[in-house]
């Protein structure tokens, strides 16, 4: 009967407690303009395995010194998305609470979940009462910047665990707008003054051809998979076959345009000279720009591929 | 007489020398098509006559059917074994150019009593269309420039290693046709729009009628000739020939091209094709326009063109927007997507992210398989800017258009290959005529008045060159004829003089650049030969490695594995496998199987990729509910095969993240610090997950106490791996293949786990009771 009584107190006290703690955590979220700014101790406030809120808490280093270049990049933009959680009602606004956690205010955190990186952000379920998840699961999932530091995905990631999807709108991005409008008005008074030399074909020729010898130098590859201009060691020839640096497509487009100029010069300028020494000489110069190039570029290729058995000059 | 650099036989008479480069030019082509071919069959001499890679598989199979029951057997097909218990409706998923070619070539032989098997045919379809192509872009070119351009193009396109990569024998795949196909049709579209023909607008519909049921590269067709035709019209050059030859293309090749069930009502219905409605339209208003003008004054023209044009305008774009919010044109495909916004597939379609021709090119790619002709053809298309007759123009769009897509897909390096031949060819032909041109410029002080000498008769029969032939038609005049090297050499060793303002001084500058351009052309020749039977000849079903005496060794795992499935296990049991290997074991072994390389389904395939990246107690329910019998995984750790399954992993567990985002997550695959490995260090998800489990077990052993490495990732191998719901059915020679066959349930109704353990002679370990804790809580 006793043990009744107790436990019965122990799970009143534990109801009131709860709510208390919310309270708590609700005006630490006002305070901090919808972000609770933790410390160890209202990290496990917040994190008691008796929660009947979820939680997304970013782990990160803010501080000078720790000179964490990526956590000043994220930072904004959970901030952002916390302060668009702030403006949702009040009753689901209060079942899920954006919290940021400084290294240097609880390193003790960081040690406890052997986090040895940051930023990280984890999404933590509700543990208890009616917002616990069907499947039972309540550890906590860590958000994988797989888009980037955009706060639009994460967004999009973190109204998973809340119980109504974060109203966050991307801000409209004026400055993009602004540049855009006054490119096309630049342009089009450009192109008013320079029309005869925009629609003669050799602006298009040249155009056309700039555009070849950069896609065939590689520059989508670069886009697409975002590699560096040089390497980490200073080398600018990436290693291996299907794999390149920023500055090789810059390199290798002026190889190839160096060589289709020596063509287009020796076709369609030298036979115009009309002095037979002259041409001559012309001749013989762009031969040997052919000759020495194309041996560059066969040397070039070799070392992006070791296997390959022919050589020029070089 | 003008003076020359060497001497020129000048007692020939014209028609002698057109009959003798005639005779050299079918001779040259003969040729062409036979190095063509020849340069294909390394993988057959190297390796057996024997169908290559993956898609092609299923080509065969498919052409199989289509042989041994029939076309209308074929259309109707549907085929119970693929996506398991799907199935799929084969005719009607199924671009069935490639396998209609083959089945008629082969029943042109049973018909002329040569009996050829079917295997063969396909093997060789490729190389045979090769030199089809060879011909093709043979009659491109020359409608581009002249016959000698014509021909270097054709062995350009004969032996670069771009086009060799996706023809070789063996490669029994839809571009094996298609290359053909697309540069045939491009040819009759410029021949159509050069003469205004309506006739050759038809034949080019008929060809694109053809592309469209053969690959579907043939909205690469669709599109390119509308902008083609929008270019001209913005130009000014709108005529009556631009306008007979689309209308004509158009209204025919879009009715014929519906009629493939696979495409079905897209072209009208898809913004992929949009494009070409929508030339089409404005071509129409455009003619319309040209007739009022011919009606009206000026004046009100103006006035009324302006009301026109907006009017028009506004209406067509609002119908285009309002029809894509009603869906009833559905909006571009995510394949056609990604090649615009290149981050979409990743994020959106992992499936078309994985796989490895869908990677964007890096320049060495271009160079391999280019050489010589990557740097050449940015000069070709400046001399097509040079003269900018309608016809350049589309060399130079596709161009552009080209370098852009070979950019952005490996895969489409095949559709710029073309282009770079044709206008390296135009270069190229213009470099040596320049050189090889025997007259001599007058210099600069002197006046030379041009002599008559034997030459009154002769010239006179000049007008049957090729300029006067086109001169007859009107419609060809606006295009200037072409002037080939041999009428000039004609009109030279008849006495004729050709305005020399411009040519070549000296014998000497004539012998540089003429041996250098040969120099460079051999080393072309050496390097698309080195390439082709190094690289692009393998069949990848069939391995080799060289031992260090340089002997070749076989590896023929697949072929074993696929034989021992088909020996050994009962007809239905179905096969679960990574979507790579499906129409290979469907093709080889004859199985039912769960994914195949037709990824329509992304759901099934992230079920596989679920069971495969998930613990053995999840994987199994789920191995039970499709009815799996066998799963079959490819490990390279013995030998260093870096194609295999755990270095495709990565993707399983994306595309199965996609679908169960909740249960699959990549992270739990890395390590603490991020790096994907196999060792000890691997992260528990890592090592419990089915894929690994099977990759490795008992690969340990075989090191006999030793440390077992990896070969393919350089790390060690883990030890002591079990497997409670699998056992080990078979293991191919290099280990390349595993196939592991799922056991049933438990006679007695328990879990297997645990049956395992007792029949190993384990005790069942007693979990603590968990009611103790509470007991002593309350007391």
């Amino acid at each position: 009967m006793k043990g009744l009584f107790s436990s019965l107190f122990l799970c009143l006290g534990l109801v009131y407690a709860q709510q208390d703690s919310l309270k708590k955590l609700t005006e630490l979220a006002a305070a901090g303009n919808g972000v609770i700014h933790l410390d160890s101790q209202s990290f496990d406030l917040l994190t008691s395995p008796k929660r009947t809120w979820s939680a997304s808490i970013q782990f990160t280093a803010l501080s000078k010194n720790r000179n964490c270049v990526p956590c000043k990049e994220f930072d904004p933009a959970f901030s952002t998305v916390g302060k668009a959680w702030s403006s949702v009602q009040a009753s689901d606004r209060d079942q899920h609470f954006f919290a940021t956690l400084d290294f240097d205010n609880a390193p003790n955190v960081f040690q406890k979940l052997s986090l040895a990186s940051a930023p990280v952000v984890f999404a933590y379920p509700a543990a208890d009462g009616p917002r616990k998840p069907a499947s039972g699961r309540t550890a906590p999932t860590k958000y994988d910047f797989q888009d980037g530091f955009d706060a639009g995905p994460l967004a999009q990631h973190l109204s998973k665990f809340t119980p109504v999807p974060i109203p966050y709108k991307a801000p409209i991005d004026w400055a993009k707008w602004f540049t855009t409008a006054i490119a096309i008005i630049g342009v089009g008074s450009f192109l008013r003054l320079a029309a005869p030399v925009v629609f003669t074909r050799w602006t298009w020729a040249f155009g056309s051809v700039i555009v070849m010898l950069i896609m065939t130098g590689g520059y989508m590859f670069t886009r697409i998979r975002g590699v560096p201009y040089v390497g980490r060691d200073g080398n600018w020839i990436a290693a291996g076959f299907s794999n390149q640096y920023g500055q090789e497509v810059h390199v290798v487009a002026f190889v190839y345009g160096l060589l289709a100029f020596s063509f287009v010069m020796l076709t369609l300028i030298v036979p115009y000279q009309t002095s037979p020494a002259k041409q001559r000489m012309q001749v013989y110069l762009w031969g040997a720009v052919v000759i020495i190039i194309y041996s560059v570029l066969v040397s070039l290729f070799r070392v992006k591929n070791r296997g390959y058995p022919y050589k020029l000059l070089l | 007489m003008p003076s020359l650099a060497y001497p020129v036989p000048t007692d020939l008479s014209p028609a002698t020398v057109k009959n003798t480069a005639s005779l050299f030019r079918i001779v040259t082509l003969a040729l062409i098509s036979g190095a063509a071919i020849a340069s294909r069959l390394f993988s057959i001499i190297n390796y057996e006559s024997v169908i290559h890679e993956f898609d092609p598989w299923f080509n065969y199979r498919a052409t199989r059917v289509l042989a041994a029951k029939g076309f209308y057997e074929f259309w109707n097909w549907f085929d119970p074994t693929a996506w398991y218990p799907l199935g799929r409706v084969v005719g009607g998923t199924v671009y069935p150019g490639l396998m209609a070619t083959s089945g008629v070539i082969y029943y042109i032989l049973q018909a002329l009593n040569l009996p050829v098997d079917i295997r063969n045919i396909c093997v060789l379809l490729a190389p045979g269309f090769s030199a089809l192509t060879a011909w093709a872009t043979y009659m491109f070119t020359k409608e581009m420039k002249n016959e000698s351009a014509g021909l270097l193009a054709a062995a350009f396109i004969g032996i670069v290693p771009g086009y060799i990569s996706r023809s070789v024998a063996g490669s029994y795949d839809n571009e094996a046709i298609a290359i053909f196909l697309l540069m045939f049709t491009f040819f009759l579209w410029i021949r159509a729009l050069k003469q205004g023909s309506a006739l050759y607008g038809t034949i080019a519909a008929v060809f694109y009628f053809y592309m469209v049921a053969a690959w579907g590269g043939y909205v690469f067709i669709t599109n390119m000739i509308p902008v083609h035709a929008l270019v001209l019209i913005l130009m000014g050059r709108f005529s009556h020939r631009l306008y007979v030859a689309y209308c004509s293309w158009y209204a025919i090749g879009t009715l014929a091209s519906m009629q493939v069930p696979f495409v079905g009502f897209q072209p009208v219905s898809t913004s992929e094709h949009m494009g070409a409605l929508g030339v089409f339209g404005l071509l129409q208003i455009v003619a319309f326009i040209e007739l009022v003008r011919s009606h009206v004054s000026s004046q009100n023209f103006q006035r009324l063109l302006r009301v026109f044009l907006v009017a028009t305008g506004l209406l067509g774009a609002s119908a285009f927007v309002f029809l894509t919010y009603n869906g009833k044109i559905a909006p571009w495909t995510g394949r056609f997507y990604s090649l615009w916004d290149t981050g979409y597939a990743k994020k959106y379609i992992p499936i078309i992210a994985s796989v490895s021709e869908h990677q964007p090119t890096a320049w060495p790619s271009f160079f391999m398989d280019l050489q010589m002709l990557i740097f050449v053809f940015p000069a070709g298309v400046i001399m097509c800017f040079r003269e900018l007759r309608d016809e350049h123009l589309f060399v130079i769009i596709y161009s552009v258009m080209a370098s852009y897509f070979a950019g952005v897909m490996v895969r489409l390096m095949l559709t710029l290959t073309p282009v770079v031949c044709v206008a390296s060819a135009i270069a190229l032909s213009t470099l040596l005529e320049t050189y090889i041109n025997p007259v001599e410029p007058d210099a600069a002080v002197e006046v030379v008045e041009p002599k008559q000498t034997n030459g009154e008769t002769t010239a006179a029969a000049a007008p049957s060159t090729p300029a006067g032939k086109k001169a007859k038609k009107p419609a060809a005049a606006a295009a200037a004829a072409p002037t080939s090297a041999l009428s000039e050499l004609v009109a030279v060793s008849s006495g004729k003089k050709t305005a020399s303002s411009r040519g070549i001084f000296g014998l000497d500058t004539r012998i540089v650049v003429v041996l250098n351009t040969l120099w460079m052309l051999f080393f072309f020749v050496f390097h698309c030969t080195y390439v082709t039977s190094t690289a692009y000849s393998s069949p990848s079903v069939v391995l080799a490695s060289q031992g260090p005496d340089g002997s070749q060794h076989i590896i023929d795992d697949f072929r074993e594995a696929y034989y021992w499935l088909r020996q050994n296990t009962p007809e239905d049991a179905v096969v679960m496998s990574w979507w790579d290997y499906g129409y290979q074991i469907a093709g080889m072994a004859d199985r039912p199987t769960l994914v195949d390389n037709n990824t329509w389904n992304n759901t099934h395939i992230a079920t596989v990729g679920k069971a495969m990246s998930s613990s053995e107690e999840n994987a199994y329910p789920i191995l039970r509910k499709h009815d799996v019998d066998y799963v079959l995984v490819i490990f390279g750790g013995l030998i260093g095969y870096s194609g295999d399954d755990i270095n495709k992993f990565l993707w399983m567990v994306r595309i199965a993240q996609g679908v169960w985002p909740d249960e699959i997550q990549e992270s739990n695959y890395f390590t603490p610090r991020g790096e994907y490995r196999v060792d000890d260090n691997a992260s528990k998800t890592m090592r419990e997950s089915l894929m690994y489990k099977m990759s490795y077990y008992r690969f340990a052993d075989l090191f006999g106490g030793n440390q077992a490495v990896d070969r393919v990732r350089n790390q060690q191998a883990p030890k002591n791996i079990e497997l409670d719901y699998l056992d080990e059915a078979f293991t191919s020679e290099n280990w390349i293949v595993r196939i592991y066959e799922v056991r049933k349930e438990d006679i007695l109704g328990r879990d297997l786990k645990s049956a395992n353990a007792f029949e190993k002679g384990k005790k069942r370990k007693r979990s603590k009771p968990i009611t103790s804790r509470r007991r002593a809580l309350a007391a």
